[in-house]
């Protein structure tokens, strides 16, 4: 139960933690992995593979392209890069979640009060 | 080293893309893990556990994946077209020059074709407005030289008797009707039907109803809709009232929709004017004679004047119905030997119709296919240049990484916006010249209502983007077969050597001088032809010869001596008028009108097989006709009102008859008769001979009764006046009204208008398959213009540096004619060779030349000639003026 909270809750947000990963620069998946758990402590992506749908969703909406790169062990790797949508998008996303978590936290704030 | 193109393929591998993709992630986090000091089975594990549920996630990306690909290619493709059609666009608007001689052609080229086939469509496609028209046949004895020709009433009801091929069968008759009673009084052309004729046909009327099989009011008349609106102003309300036709009052039960057409049905089938009104038939559902129309005449096999039109039982083919009519009619021969021997043969709808419509018809559409086919060379050979031109361009691209396949496709697109562009302009032409046809075409054709409807848009469609695909695969294929660097090597000013090209040029080029000498050739064929007609001595003296027709009704048309009365009347009130100096009368009006057959018998002569019998024309006249006429009496004298029913019956014969029963006598006083049933008549007379049945047809035998001695109540009346003839109508419609005012005068026309109907329909095919050929030549002489022009243009520094070592001017033009006097004769010689072969079709049609006319080929040839070299001259005149010293140092 208490895994698919964290699921629901990883959905919305995935985008915007996907975006603002590429917004320093190209990555491959597992970069973009690594980036969320670090920035995040490995709190919110319970379910790694689920990172490559929300990226491929991502490029159909034209927010991120990828192309094919040759690793150091010469293996072929699809990277990532945040198109000027993508861009905007991730604006828009961490107004929204200023807004949104701003909102929260007043109202936390506000049940505080109401209770003293 | 990223690439950048892979996104835009359509055939990229998404499920090895995934899994590289995926499996990266996992060896990636495997590695990681074994960094941390997992053993290799540990930390593979560890990976996998942290991705997850890894056949769903595959699936699910793959989808995506998918899903992107089959839009993102649907966009492509719809890119890349709306790419070349942009870029088509913008190359032909930056090239007016070139798109407005290309969007001439082409109009002019699908224009043609198209107004050529509303007309074949209208005749020859379009369905008749019958219900199952396919399953209509018309029905008609066959007289024993093959012709088809109408029945007596007798043999008519022995057919509908005993035919079992048919399931409807409905006879009729050709009778005019004296409208009165309504304004002044007038002729109209009618037919007496059998009650069952329009369900025959399966047609409904507009309004009321008309008779059907077994229940028809004897007094009850249909309209049909021209008649409605011209003489009763469309009012609905007519239908129930009463009108006054030949003074008998009939009851308007229906009125036919405009769609219903409805020709008169003859032996030599026209699609002209038709009957304006049908009233049922007589005793025994028979369509009643035009002399006393209430008379029984089922006992009558002989006179010849019903038509049939028959339905075709379900399962029964033409050709079973056609060997049963057969065997009837013969077997019937046998037992009536009045029958003369015929036996009877079935014509199909469309044919009785249109059949004599369909060999022009095939000969002017044979015409605008080759003009298209002159049209199309132009606009390759232009766009063959274009392409040479575009050479160095088009490589460039190939350069920057366009595939061949892109450069052929927008070389394609090009041709095809070209084409459909051409087609708009051409439809707008051909509404244009549908109209302009009608103005100038025979009334078979008129009749026929030609319209552009979806079938001829169709057709100009596909012959649109036929067009566009055939003049712009050449180019294609030429230009992505180009090698880049020879194309990009070359010169700017020569950036066109392709050799290729220009060899294709000068192919297209010849073909079209070959196709036009064989257009002008078959318009020489034709015209000709048209002049020999026109030229040819009809035996009447037609300047100034007013004719018309008079209806006698009532108790005028009841008796012959009443009629004879009348006539003679009647004639003496014309000659009685000023500026009328001859007038005279036949029962049936040479070349304009009708046409009487007859056998004859020949006294002292052995008594012939039935259907062996010497056959001629049956004429009626009154005294004073054959010199209104301008026919000459050769021998003997005229008929006179002193012949009468009592005294010795006579007859006029013409030389032709004359010198085919009595070639070493004369004639005079010797005895034919009509049949072993007649009375012997004396020859009394022979004429010179007249060409009745129209210019096209010889002189037949002709045997002239005096109308004294047989009369009918119809006649045609010719006035030779002084001045113009159509001055003299009102005065002789006076007279007319004088003696009896129900009478109306009808066909009033010179005897020169019915001529020129006469060669209506050849008049019409020549003029405008001469037409087709002034376009022809036209469009070859852009076509040679263009090219000549170019290839001097191409040899601009040849001609320089040969102008720069001393070369004459007059030397340099040779160079350049000789070119053209090679394809010229090329052309012509090809033409030559194919004209016979292709003008065969048009045998029939041509009077007095045959298809392999000697001279009308060397007036193509020597027209091609001429204006091939006249094409020429101009580009050789300009390089006979170049400069040599500015080209070389340029």
């Amino acid at each position: 139960m208490s895994d698919r909270t964290s699921v629901d809750l990883l959905q919305g947000t995935l985008t915007a933690l996907i975006l603002k990963a590429l917004s320093w620069g190209p990555l491959h998946g597992y970069g973009i992995a690594r980036w969320i758990e670090q920035a995040t402590g490995d709190e919110l992506l319970v379910e790694e593979g689920s990172l490559y749908p929300a990226l491929h969703r991502l490029e159909a909406r034209r927010l991120i392209t990828s192309h094919w790169t040759k690793s150091d062990t010469n293996r072929r790797v699809r990277s990532y890069t945040l198109t000027e949508d993508g861009r905007a998008q991730l604006r828009a996303e961490l107004s929204r979640w200023g807004r949104f978590s701003a909102a929260v936290t007043r109202a936390f704030d506000a049940r505080k009060t109401r209770t003293t | 080293m990223s690439d950048g193109r892979q996104d835009r393929r359509p055939w990229r591998d998404v499920g090895r893309d995934v899994d590289d993709e995926l499996t990266f992630h996992l060896e990636m986090r495997a590695r990681d893990a074994r960094a941390q000091g997992l053993d290799t089975d540990a930390a593979r594990r560890e990976a996998e556990r942290r991705f997850g549920d890894l056949e769903r996630i595959r699936r699910e990306v793959r989808t995506i994946d998918e899903q992107v690909m089959r839009e993102r290619g649907r966009q492509s493709m719809w890119r890349d077209l709306r790419q070349d059609v942009n870029y088509a666009l913008r190359g032909l608007w930056r090239t007016p020059g070139f798109t407005a001689v290309a969007l001439l052609t082409l109009a002019i080229g699908i224009g043609a074709n198209t107004a050529i086939f509303s007309v074949v469509n209208a005749a020859l496609l379009r369905p008749l407005s019958f219900t199952d028209p396919g399953e209509l046949v018309f029905l008609w004895n066959r007289n024993t030289d093959g012709r088809p020709t109408p029945f007596g009433p007798g043999r008519m009801m022995d057919f509908r008797a005993q035919s079992t091929s048919f399931s409807g069968f409905a006879a009729l008759s050709h009778i005019s009707y004296t409208l009165t009673g309504r304004g002044d009084p007038e002729t109209l052309p009618g037919a007496s039907v059998s009650s069952t004729f329009f369900d025959v046909l399966g047609v409904r009327p507009l309004i009321g109803d008309t008779f059907h099989g077994g229940h028809a009011d004897p007094n009850a008349v249909v309209l049909t809709y021209g008649l409605w609106v011209r003489r009763f102003g469309g009012d609905p309300s007519i239908v129930g009232r009463a009108i006054t036709l030949n003074r008998r009052a009939r009851t308007v039960v229906a009125v036919m929709p405009r769609e219903f057409f409805w020709p008169f049905i003859t032996g030599t089938p026209t699609a002209g004017a038709g009957p304006d009104l049908f009233v049922p038939g007589g005793p025994g559902d028979v369509p009643r004679v035009a002399i006393d129309e209430d008379r029984d005449v089922r006992d009558n096999r002989n006179a010849g004047y019903i038509r049939v039109v028959a339905r075709l039982r379900p399962g029964v083919t033409e050709r079973q119905a056609d060997a049963e009519v057969r065997a009837i009619g013969a077997r019937l021969s046998v037992q009536y030997p009045q029958d003369g021997g015929r036996t009877a043969m079935l014509v199909d709808a469309r044919t009785q119709f249109f059949g004599t419509l369909e060999r022009p018809l095939i000969v002017l559409a044979m015409a605008v296919v080759f003009v298209l086919a002159i049209a199309c060379a132009n606009v390759a050979s232009l766009l063959l240049a274009r392409g040479a031109a575009r050479r160095r361009d088009l490589a460039l691209r190939r350069a920057l990484g366009a595939t061949r396949l892109r450069i052929a496709r927008q070389l394609l697109t090009e041709a095809l916006v070209l084409s459909v562009a051409g087609a708009a302009a051409g439809a707008i032409f051909a509404w244009w010249s549908v109209r302009m046809l009608l103005r100038v075409a025979p009334d078979d054709v008129t009749a026929l209502s030609v319209t552009l409807d979806w079938r001829v848009l169709i057709y100009a469609a596909a012959v649109a983007v036929f067009a566009g695909v055939a003049f712009g695969i050449a180019p294609a294929l030429q230009c992505s077969r180009g090698d880049l660097t020879s194309a990009l090597a070359e010169g700017s000013t020569r950036a066109s050597g392709s050799r290729r090209s220009s060899r294709v040029r000068d192919w297209l080029v010849a073909c079209q001088i070959a196709i036009a000498v064989l257009l002008v050739a078959g318009a020489a064929l034709l015209v000709r032809s048209f002049a020999s007609l026109t030229h040819v001595d009809t035996g009447i003296d037609t300047r100034n010869l007013l004719t018309f027709a008079i209806n006698l009704t009532g108790r005028t048309a009841e008796y012959q001596s009443e009629q004879v009365r009348f006539y003679a009347a009647l004639q003496e009130r014309l000659l009685a008028l000023p500026g009328v100096t001859a007038a005279g009368s036949a029962v049936t009006l040479p070349i304009g009108g009708d046409d009487f057959g007859t056998t004859y018998q020949v006294d002292g002569r052995p008594i012939p097989e039935p259907g062996q019998e010497p056959a001629g024309g049956y004429q009626v006249v009154m005294p004073g006709f054959f010199s209104a006429m301008g026919i000459r009496i050769l021998e003997g004298r005229d008929v006179a009102l002193t012949d009468t029913r009592n005294s010795q019956g006579v007859v006029l014969v013409n030389e032709t008859l004359a010198r085919q029963q009595w070639p070493a006598h004369s004639p005079i006083g010797k005895r034919v008769r009509i049949s072993a049933e007649e009375p012997w008549l004396t020859v009394v007379g022979v004429t010179s001979d007249i060409r009745h049945l129209g210019p096209a047809v010889p002189p037949r035998p002709e045997i002239y009764q005096p109308a004294s001695q047989r009369s009918f109540p119809f006649m045609a009346f010719v006035v030779r006046t002084a001045g113009d003839p159509y001055q003299m109508v009102p005065s002789i419609r006076h007279a007319v009204a004088e003696l009896d005012p129900t009478l109306a005068i009808a066909d009033v026309k010179t005897m020169d208008d019915h001529i020129a109907h006469a060669v209506a329909r050849p008049r019409f095919v020549s003029a405008l398959v001469t037409g087709f050929s002034v376009l022809a030549l036209t469009l070859a002489v852009i076509g040679i213009y263009g090219l000549m022009g170019w290839s001097v243009a191409q040899q601009q520094r040849e001609i320089a540096i040969r102008m720069a070592l001393g070369a004459e001017k007059a030397s340099v033009l040779a160079l350049v004619l000789r070119k053209a006097a090679w394809l010229a004769g090329a052309g012509i010689a090809a033409g030559l060779a194919v004209t016979p072969i292709a003008t065969r079709p048009m045998g029939a049609l041509l009077f007095g030349v045959t298809p392999a006319d000697p001279l009308s080929l060397a007036a193509a040839a020597l027209a091609l000639a001429f204006v091939t070299l006249f094409a020429a001259f101009v580009p050789a005149a300009r390089a006979a003026r170049i400069q040599p010293g500015t080209l070389v140092r340029s």
